[in-house]
């Protein structure tokens, strides 16, 4: 045992006052009484076992000195040496992901975590600094270089686990960060082994790890997608076995809390059930999967994946506004944009001889064909044809549309161009924001982009001056762009969400500013005039709606968070992980920690103070009672 | 007063007790082991030239044809003495818990009920250095209010040396009697020799020995300096449970000596505490320990 403060002994010369203060206090009361004949031999009586006597006699002022000696003690912080796990300096990296919330040790993965973390907060060498990470998918670090135990302790009962993945990259990367500039630094690992097998970095110094959690049987709901099939919808759902022996569990599935079937499975280990519904009502709706034990089976270690949530949102129609030199219109393309779904076309009415005028009210869509107006409205552009303007250069016309490039991309994506021929195009250089998607031997013909959150497509010449109109790829091409431009869905995540990850809203024209409710209640709001919005407070399991408000209108949509994918469910704990080359197996105590004795010693100091207050308090009361007992008896 | 009408007629029906007789000068209403001149019979003995013929028992006399001194007992006084201890310790106890006042009631007491009898009866106060202070010795029944009012002048004062003060008392010459020694008996010298003293003297001693309740349980506690109110001496003591726990068995043990060396003396020995009421100490106590009848 060691003293880490030994000079603070020197507190104990306070012993002095108190016994100063003692014998003064023992000024005796002076009372007369009849004669001391007796009381001397009393007291005579009394020099046989005048020890014991003189104690008990004096047992306040030695309850006063114990505590003194332990509250010196305490000041003094005795410390005894207990082999720890990591000594020095150490960054701590306690795994948060939602696999550390299984309960198969008790009381859970992420608790027992915490008290290995707080066994080294204890073992921490006198001076030595900490670095309390948490890894999230947002790892959050909880304290940095910190040598003020209580700091730590605070920091670390404050960490919450959370219900998404680990990103084990960038907590490592802000553990190498913790520790530049300490010459030792371990780095200890909480963990259930949960990091991806590769491609994790090498961090410096000594890394250990602590494996968490014993068992891996988990019954999850690893998928739920919804599809439209003609005006009705399809349900799909997928129940994985993760564990090692065949589980039975009832599935129940609700749509919009109401329930639609519930059905007993069985698991084979290692594998997935699957369960579909077909015919389901086209109408928005939250549908949700459940699983719960079947009977005789034992309760789930892993809850947070027993239930998993999907939305059906159908698609909304966005207006279009189509504003053509020609005043008799393109034909063509309000043809296209007619018989596309989701899309509402109007055309922009104009005095022949006039320049077009665009309306007042915002459109999700404008389609320019050889026009642009000076001041470009907000929202995406559809530009055929397009006259000199600001936003790209345009010098003159090309001829020679031959040997076509079709760029790989989505939007290309069934584009077959072989049998198209274009007469003439403009000659345009693709501004830096666009990806040119279909190049002719003269130049660009198709391209596309985003220019400051705004999408825009161009196709460089007149429909009239070429057969595309006349080919299927037509139809194709304009589908792909015009869902580009103009999706009717405010976000995608068509079949939901991680946890964690974030997503990208784009506001529609009508409305200001969207109200999102998590889950367990907590209310976001985002307001934005460019458009668009990201959203990443995406932590919480479940559905989250929002709500677009508008001036005169507002509509609400949601968005479901799951567990698929994250690899969170296998739960199974590692006994090795690697990082870089190396390979880590469970970290046994080797090194040598203190373990301070204070807090033992203030306890007892207390104990004792409570005690000497006991006895003090009862000597009074019996005082008390012998002068009531004396007056009743002389009465 | 020290007691009322009732009490002073249920006092006169009674007699103390000695359990040696002992010759008076006065004929009085209690035998003697002398044989005398009384019409009570008591024994016979052989004629010896020189004896009075008018106790011949001429009966015997006439049915033996041989000459028989009829004996008779001879009834005499008693010489009652009652010895106070008036040292300063005696002056203790509240209100009627006093025991200078519970000892003046007793001497009072034992006066009526001697006086009434015929004895003769003496007061002797008791105080070292300070004189002797006596009333009697008294005769009849007219004596007891001289004697009330006697002890009513009294006070104690001063320490105890009960042998100094019982020396001092037999310097005079006195009828050896019944002598009560009522005291705390609180003197370092113990009470022992005094004892040897008076029996010595042929007295027939009865101590009656009071304490007050306060001085069987004592109530103190703490830290305490216990000053002696005679000698002034001081004690410092710390007061406990278990010190308390110690002083009564200190106390039974005192007791139980002196009752112990009374026994092997021929002495008799009365404890009493001033909670007790006199008259009932007198009335039963005292009737009990066959002191009076």
């Amino acid at each position: 045992m060691t003293l880490l403060n030994p000079l603070l002994l020197l507190f104990g010369l306070l012993a002095v006052p108190i016994l100063a203060l003692y014998m003064l206090k023992l000024r005796r009361r002076e009372v007369a009484v009849s004669s001391t004949l007796l009381w001397q031999q009393v007291l005579r009586d009394r020099q046989a076992n005048a020890p014991w006597q003189r104690l008990r006699r004096n047992l306040l002022l030695f309850l006063q000195l114990t505590i003194l000696a332990a509250l010196v003690l305490a000041l003094a912080r005795p410390a005894l040496r207990l082999p720890v796990v990591a000594s020095g300096s150490v960054v701590v990296l306690l795994d948060a992901s939602a696999s550390m919330n299984a309960t198969d040790v008790t009381p859970s993965r992420f608790e027992v975590g915490r008290a290995a973390a707080r066994r080294l907060i204890e073992g921490l060498a006198n001076g030595a600094q900490m670095t309390l990470i948490a890894v999230k998918a947002q790892p959050q670090i909880l304290v940095a270089r910190e040598d003020d135990r209580d700091e730590l302790r605070r920091a670390l009962a404050a960490a919450i686990p959370s219900e998404g993945a680990a990103n084990w990259e960038t907590a490592l990367a802000l553990a190498a960060a913790a520790a530049v500039g300490s010459e030792t630094v371990t780095t200890v690992i909480i963990s259930d082994g949960g990091l991806p097998s590769e491609g994790l970095p090498p961090i410096p110094g000594e890394i250990r790890y602590l494996p968490i959690g014993h068992s891996g049987e988990n019954l999850a709901v690893s998928a739920l997608a919804l599809r439209p099939s003609g005006n009705t919808v399809e349900l799909f759902v997928g129940v994985s076995n993760y564990g090692d022996s065949e589980r039975l569990a009832v599935l129940s599935l609700y749509r919009n809390g109401a329930l639609l079937t519930a059905q007993e499975m069985s698991v084979p280990a290692g594998k997935q059930a699957q369960l579909s519904l077909y015919d389901l009502p086209s109408d928005a709706a939250v549908f949700q999967a459940r699983l719960s034990p079947a009977a005789g089976e034992t309760a789930d270690v892993f809850p947070l994946d027993d239930a998993a949530f999907a939305v059906y949102q159908p698609p909304r129609k966005g207006r279009a506004l189509v504003v053509t030199a020609n005043p008799n219109g393109n034909f063509f393309l309000e043809q296209i944009l007619t018989v596309m779904p989701g899309i509402t076309p109007f055309r922009s009415l104009s005095q022949p001889g006039d320049a077009p005028k665009l309306p007042a009210e915002p459109f999700d869509l404008y389609v320019f064909d050889g026009y642009l107006p000076a001041e470009l409205p907000e929202g995406p552009l559809l530009i055929i044809n397009p006259p000199p303007t600001l936003l790209f250069s345009t010098s003159g016309v090309f001829s020679d549309t031959g040997k076509v490039e079709i760029a790989d991309d989505p939007l290309t994506a069934y584009v077959d161009w072989s049998n198209v021929h274009v007469l003439r195009a403009r000659q345009v250089q693709p501004p830096p924001w666009a990806k040119v998607l279909i190049r002719a031997e003269g130049g660009a013909l198709v391209f596309a982009g985003e220019d400051n959150r705004r999408r825009i497509a161009v196709v460089t010449f007149d429909l009239r001056d070429s057969d595309l109109p006349l080919h299927v790829t037509f139809p194709i091409l304009f589908a792909n762009l015009l869902d580009y431009l103009a999706t009717g869905q405010t976000f995608e995540a068509p079949d939901g969400l991680q946890p964690g990850s974030g997503l990208t809203i784009r506001l529609p024209a009508e409305a200001q500013k969207v109200v999102i409710t998590s889950p367990r209640g907590s209310v976001y709001i985002l307001e934005s005039g460019e458009g668009r919005l990201t959203f990443d407070q995406t932590d919480e399991l479940g559905v989250y709606a929002m709500n677009y408000l508008g001036r005169d209108s507002s509509f609400a949509d949601f968005f479901a968070v799951n567990l698929f994918g994250t690899g969170e469910s296998e739960i199974a704990p590692r006994q090795s992980i690697r990082l870089g080359r190396a390979t880590l197996t469970a970290a046994a105590p080797t090194e040598m920690g203190q373990c301070e004795l204070w807090p033992w010693l203030a306890a007892l100091a207390l104990a004792v103070a409570m005690m000497e207050w006991w006895v003090y308090h009862n000597r009074q009361a019996g005082k008390v009672r012998l002068m009531d007992k004396m007056a009743g008896s002389v009465r | 007063m020290l007691f009322d009408e009732s009490t002073l007629r249920k006092l006169n029906q009674l007699t103390l007790v000695a359990s040696q007789l002992r010759s008076g000068v006065l004929k009085g209403e209690r035998r003697s082991t002398k044989r005398g001149s009384s019409i009570e019979f008591a024994d016979y003995r052989n004629y010896i030239p020189g004896d009075d013929l008018r106790r011949l028992d001429w009966n015997v006399y006439a049915r033996l044809d041989q000459p028989f001194i009829k004996l008779l007992e001879e009834e005499e006084d008693l010489a009652v003495h009652a010895l106070i201890d008036a040292s300063q310790s005696m002056q203790w106890g509240e209100a009627e818990n006093d025991k200078w006042r519970y000892v003046l009631q007793l001497t009072a007491a034992l006066g009526a009920i001697a006086l009434a009898a015929g004895d003769h009866f003496t007061v002797g106060i008791l105080k070292r250095g300070g004189g002797l202070s006596q009333y009697g010795p008294a005769r009849g029944q007219a004596h007891l209010t001289r004697l009330l009012h006697f002890l009513e002048q009294q006070q104690p004062h001063g320490v105890t040396d009960l042998d100094q003060s019982a020396r001092e008392y037999l310097l005079q010459p006195r009828r050896a009697g019944l002598a009560f020694l009522l005291s705390d008996l609180f003197d370092p010298n113990g009470f022992e020799s005094a004892l040897s003293r008076l029996q010595g003297r042929g007295y027939e001693v009865v101590i009656l020995h009071v304490l007050s309740p306060d001085e069987i349980e004592p109530p103190l506690t703490g830290d305490l300096r216990l000053v002696d109110v005679e000698s002034g001496q001081a004690q410092e003591v710390s007061l406990d449970g278990g010190l308390r726990a110690l002083y009564r068995r200190r106390l039974q043990a005192w007791q139980k000596a002196i009752r112990t060396h009374c026994h092997k003396r021929g002495a008799r020995y009365l404890p009493l505490v001033t909670s007790t009421p006199w008259d009932k100490v007198v009335l039963y106590g005292m009737r009990q320990a066959g002191i009076v009848r």
